[in-house]
């Protein structure tokens, strides 16, 4: 496979991809709530069986989402991380084997629901969060946009990569360092293109009277519904028999 | 891995058959293309955003490969060799100048693919001067490229494909930010390019750009091909410009406003003779 082709396989696994399925239909808040709890379930638990349902659950809430390839993908890296992670615990700290399994276990779980609320929110809903968390107006707005322009940013690499490749340059062909070097004809460029299109979003931004009012008002507002409340039940009696079972584990 | 060899001669330059290429994604980008080019051939794609014209192109060089069908270039199988290597004898202007640019001065740009391809020192510093001097980039060559305007970036693009010699050459959107002066260069050096017996792609919007070089015409929309044929016939039927959304040259209205039948006149300066003629019989 073609470094330009990995760069897609991959970069489909990170980008939003809008859903309409009962899970994309949750408030966004209610999605936060959800990765949140099992985040912190899984940071409780000790056991690898325990962990073992919570990733069970990331899994079914991502197949409901449909979103289980892209899931799949974005995980894929996790799971080397959590490989990498178990194997420095194994062989660099005293811990025993099972508490090295449990530590990667962990990480993965961890990581794994912290993706599902990013992999089921648009940058639209991901704005409304994190206004509602009230956050400062212009670290909301900084944080969308640079969501919001890594898929811009990654069309704008194969781009140039195409133009590199069309002047000669062979991306895999070399040592590592020469391998390195082939990434600045590509690095150089998109650096530039991004910074001149920071200067003309900015630009834009001033002249639709951006930061003119010191609240702006806005036309959309999160609101709960029936099916949110019963998600929120079933994700409170879910840690609590998480937060339990750990704890149980932990004590006796 | 074959390498492209343009010491065999071909009847066809580049073949399309049956050619499909739809995205990661999975849209359909092209569909059924075939169509195929002759040495020293200028040929003109035209159609709406959207109608695969530029997918299209980056099949000739290797940059995208055929979903199905077979895609042909100086005889040989398109998918059997690298962007990289087929490159060497098609060269690409791209449409955004600065997807391109990254080197430390202009002399430095233009050599960058030379030694990619392997060029010779004594050839390289040729090569370099003559693009230079050919497209008036002399002065800038110790400047960084970055600091150039857009349509000198434009013309350094050109100026770095042709550096290195390239059979067929594509030029995608070549008059976008271009000002008539630049246009009329670049119709200038089509023309230099085609007196060298040189393979040129036009793909464009520009409709008056393309006519005066009366070129062979693929008109597109929705990843197909709507019509193939010559310039005057092509871009003069009202039903296949409406199909691949697209206006007719004003030399075209112009002709029909006058009653006048085909070949319609390629230049002002050829119609201006036209109506010169007429008034002149009409005195008589």
């Amino acid at each position: 496979m073609s470094l330009d082709r990995k760069m897609q396989w991959i970069a489909q696994g990170f980008l939003f991809v809008r859903g309409h399925t009962v899970v994309h239909r949750l408030d966004p808040r209610v999605r936060l709530i959800t990765s949140l709890s099992l985040f912190s379930v899984a940071l409780l638990s000790h056991s690898v069986e325990e962990l073992s349902i919570i990733i069970a659950i990331v899994l079914t809430i991502a197949g409901i989402a449909k979103i289980i390839k892209r899931f799949a993908k974005s995980m894929l890296f996790t799971a080397v991380i959590a490989l990498i992670a178990f194997a420095l615990n194994l062989f660099f700290y005293p811990t025993s084997p099972h508490q090295a399994v449990v530590f990667g276990v962990r990480l993965f779980a961890v990581i794994s629901s912290t993706s599902l609320f990013f992999l089921t929110s648009t940058p639209d809903e991901l704005e409304h969060v994190m206004k509602w968390m009230r956050l400062p107006a212009d670290f909301v707005m900084v944080f969308v946009i640079a969501v919001r322009f890594v898929p811009v940013l990654l069309l704008d690499a194969l781009q140039i990569m195409d133009a590199q490749r069309s002047r000669g340059l062979e991306f895999d062909k070399g040592n590592i360092f020469q391998r390195m070097k082939n990434v600045i004809p590509v690095m150089v460029p998109l650096i530039a293109v991004a910074l001149n299109r920071s200067l003309d979003l900015a630009e834009a931004m001033d002249s639709r009277a951006y930061g003119a009012a010191k609240k702006p008002t806005s036309l959309y507002h999160l609101a709960l519904r029936r099916s949110d409340y019963a998600m929120l039940g079933i994700v409170l009696l879910g840690v609590v028999i998480g937060v339990y079972v750990s704890l149980y584990l932990i004590l006796f | 891995m074959e390498t492209v060899s343009i010491e065999e001669s071909y009847d066809q330059i580049v073949s399309f058959e049956n050619v499909d290429y739809s995205h990661p994604n999975g849209t359909i980008a092209l569909r059924n293309i075939s169509f195929q080019l002759k040495p020293g051939e200028l040929l003109a794609i035209l159609g709406s955003n959207g109608a695969g014209k530029t997918t299209l192109v980056r099949h000739i060089n290797g940059l995208l490969k055929a979903t199905h069908g077979t895609v042909k270039v100086f005889g040989k199988d398109a998918k059997l060799s690298t962007a990289a290597k087929l490159s060497r004898k098609v060269g690409i202007v791209f449409q955004n100048p600065n997807n391109q640019l990254f080197e430390q001065s202009v002399k430095k740009e233009i050599q960058f693919a030379l030694r990619n391809f392997g060029f010779m020192e004594a050839l390289i510093e040729e090569r370099t001067n003559w693009a230079l001097k050919t497209f008036s980039l002399a002065e800038y060559a110790d400047r960084p490229p970055m600091e150039l305007s857009g349509g000198e970036k434009k013309r350094l693009c050109v100026a770095l494909v042709l550096a290195w010699d390239p059979e067929i050459l594509i030029l995608d959107e070549p008059t976008v930010g271009q000002d008539s002066e630049q246009k009329e260069n670049l119709v200038q050096i089509v023309k230099l390019l085609l007196s060298q017996k040189k393979t040129v792609i036009l793909v464009t919007h520009d409709i008056e750009f393309v006519w005066p070089l009366q070129p062979r015409v693929i008109l597109m929309s929705n990843g197909e091909i709507v019509a193939d044929g010559e310039c005057q016939e092509t871009l003069s039927n009202e039903s296949l410009m409406s199909k691949g959304s697209v206006l007719p040259p004003q030399l075209v209205e112009f002709s029909r406003l006058m009653g006048w039948s085909l070949p319609f006149p390629a230049s002002t300066f050829e119609a201006k003779s036209l109506i010169e003629k007429a008034t002149t019989r009409t005195r008589m």
